[in-house]
């Protein structure tokens, strides 16, 4: 019966249909527009990691195993965080031609430029998958383990999500929020055991793992993905926690500043 | 709520804090702590009640800066009001110079999320596509970004959009100001057509022709406050009477 619910209103509504349109334009506008085109989408994460590795295997001579494939995962999924939050911070400026004739919900225009982020995201996984599967020395190969990262990436949206809610209404009272965010969010990246080993992490900042919300994404997505482990599940029910707790605060948001955006901004 | 109508309007008003000094970042907060923004208190609408059936044309008719902009947004939904309450019943679209586009997409693209946002499913906007194109002139511009379009091109495809897109409940404002005398022509062409049909439009211009020609009922708005509202000829003589 609730299938039927489900299959009337997506019959009768637009509102999927929309979504993804809205997604595509802004995944065209983002890559297409560039010279580089979609390779700057693969590019700007292997340039990230030839980075950190020439610091930290190269010269701070790190023991990680399979360290390039340890930062890969690492970084797409914090790429997709920084590109969902401080990347939307002004959406509501930029998008306004959207909701400024007419009374369409806000929601959507975020779900839309995330949706967009997500294309992003899952083509950098798949690239992910060849390297580690085909090119990594150490790999241990394709595993059912994998798929939960579906699982961690749809927390990973949820939090993403929210912190852009928040964000992006505070930017209609704050404008500096821009830049107190950039300086948070480097803060964050240091705190989040993208190529520290774990081990050293957990023992520099006990309990720190629960304590950052991306910290717990992106070492469940390591277990699944390169340890063949299941995910812990205390972290994630944790990290789902924040996710969902941050999502209602940017629903609050949303309804209490977001309403004045077309007369402010 | 009553089916009969398409907006209801109680006690609704609008008053807008403008500040002249804005402290609109964090630092310029803390700074000024103790010594609070002067804001200079704009009432931009004055407490009004009103009711518009399904299917009318109403007249809204004032001198520059008496509210009318203002109260459409507000029954558009892109203002909240600040007291009262408004009932919508249908989809809306305000309209003034353009219907929300982005001068960052093509005309194409531009078409689809518009219509899209409108209600329309993309089946529907696949079928009146060229349509659209055809009645605002722009068949070799369809993948050009509209950032290079001339002002008029612009506006035509916005007016060519609501046209063939429509909503149930439209806000035009000041339309017929639109594009050269050729493209006005066929502007009102449609509104003479059926179109308006079954439609409830809200027509904001300061054309007493064009309001004394279409509008059953009028609005007459001055200093944000609704003065008169009922039948047209009335409103347009009070209009005439403040402006001489």
């Amino acid at each position: 019966m609730i299938i039927g619910i489900v299959k009337d209103w997506i019959k009768s509504s637009n509102k999927l249909e929309r979504l993804w349109l809205l997604a595509k334009i802004e995944f065209k506008l983002r890559y297409y527009e560039n010279k580089l085109g979609l390779l700057w989408a693969l590019l700007k994460p292997i340039m990230d990691i030839c980075i950190y590795y020439i610091a930290f295997k190269v010269i701070m001579k790190t023991d990680i195993p399979a360290f390039a494939s340890f930062l890969f995962v690492g970084l797409i999924l914090w790429n997709f965080f920084v590109e969902s939050t401080g990347g939307t911070i002004q959406i509501l400026n930029t998008k306004k031609y959207l909701y400024e004739y007419s009374n369409m919900n806000k929601i959507e225009i975020y779900i839309s430029t995330l949706l967009a982020n997500s294309i992003g995201f899952f083509f950098n996984l798949a690239m992910f998958l060849i390297f580690y599967n085909f090119i990594e020395s150490d790999s241990i190969g394709f595993q059912s383990q994998n798929l939960w990262i579906i699982v961690l990436f749809i927390n990973l949206f949820i939090l993403s999500l929210g912190m852009s809610l928040i964000l992006s209404n505070i930017y209609i009272i704050a404008k500096d929020i821009t830049q107190i965010w950039a300086v948070f969010t480097s803060f964050l990246f240091f705190l989040s055991p993208i190529f520290y080993k774990l081990s050293t992490f957990k023992e520099a900042l006990p309990s720190f793992d629960y304590g950052n919300p991306i910290a717990g994404i992106i070492i469940n997505a390591r277990r699944v993905m390169m340890q063949g482990l299941e995910p812990d599940f205390r972290l994630m029910i944790f990290d789902f926690g924040y996710a969902f707790f941050l999502l209602f605060l940017g629903f609050v948001f949303l309804n209490k500043l977001g309403s004045k955006a077309a007369e402010k901004l | 709520m009553n089916q009969e109508f398409a907006i209801q309007a109680k006690n609704i008003s609008k008053t807008f804090h403008i500040s002249e000094d804005s402290h609109n970042t964090v630092k310029h907060r803390l700074f000024n702590i103790f010594n609070p923004p002067r804001s200079k208190k704009v009432e931009a609408l004055k407490m009004m009640n009103f009711e518009v059936k399904k299917g009318e044309c109403i007249g809204l008719i004032g001198r520059n800066g008496s509210g009318k902009s203002t109260l459409t947004k507000i029954l558009a939904g892109v203002y909240p009001t600040d007291t009262g309450h408004i009932n919508i019943n249908g989809s809306t679209l305000l309209m003034n110079l353009g219907v929300g586009m982005s001068h960052e997409l093509t005309a194409r693209e531009n078409v689809y999320v518009s219509a899209s946002v409108l209600g329309l499913k993309i089946k529907e906007i696949d079928e009146i596509f060229d349509k659209i194109i055809e009645f605002a002139e722009l068949k070799e511009f369809v993948d050009t970004k509209i950032k290079f379009y001339s002002s008029g091109m612009v506006a035509r495809l916005g007016f060519s959009i609501a046209v063939n897109a429509g909503a149930d409940i439209m806000f035009l404002d000041e339309i017929f100001a639109v594009g050269d005398m050729k493209f006005q022509e066929k502007a009102v062409k449609v509104f003479e057509s059926s179109w308006i049909e079954g439609k409830t439009v809200i027509l904001v211009s300061h054309s007493m022709d064009t309001i004394q020609k279409y509008c059953q009922r009028s609005a007459y708005m001055k200093h944000g406050k609704m003065e008169f509202f009922g039948e047209t000829e009335k409103a347009v003589e009070m209009y005439l009477a403040d402006n001489n």
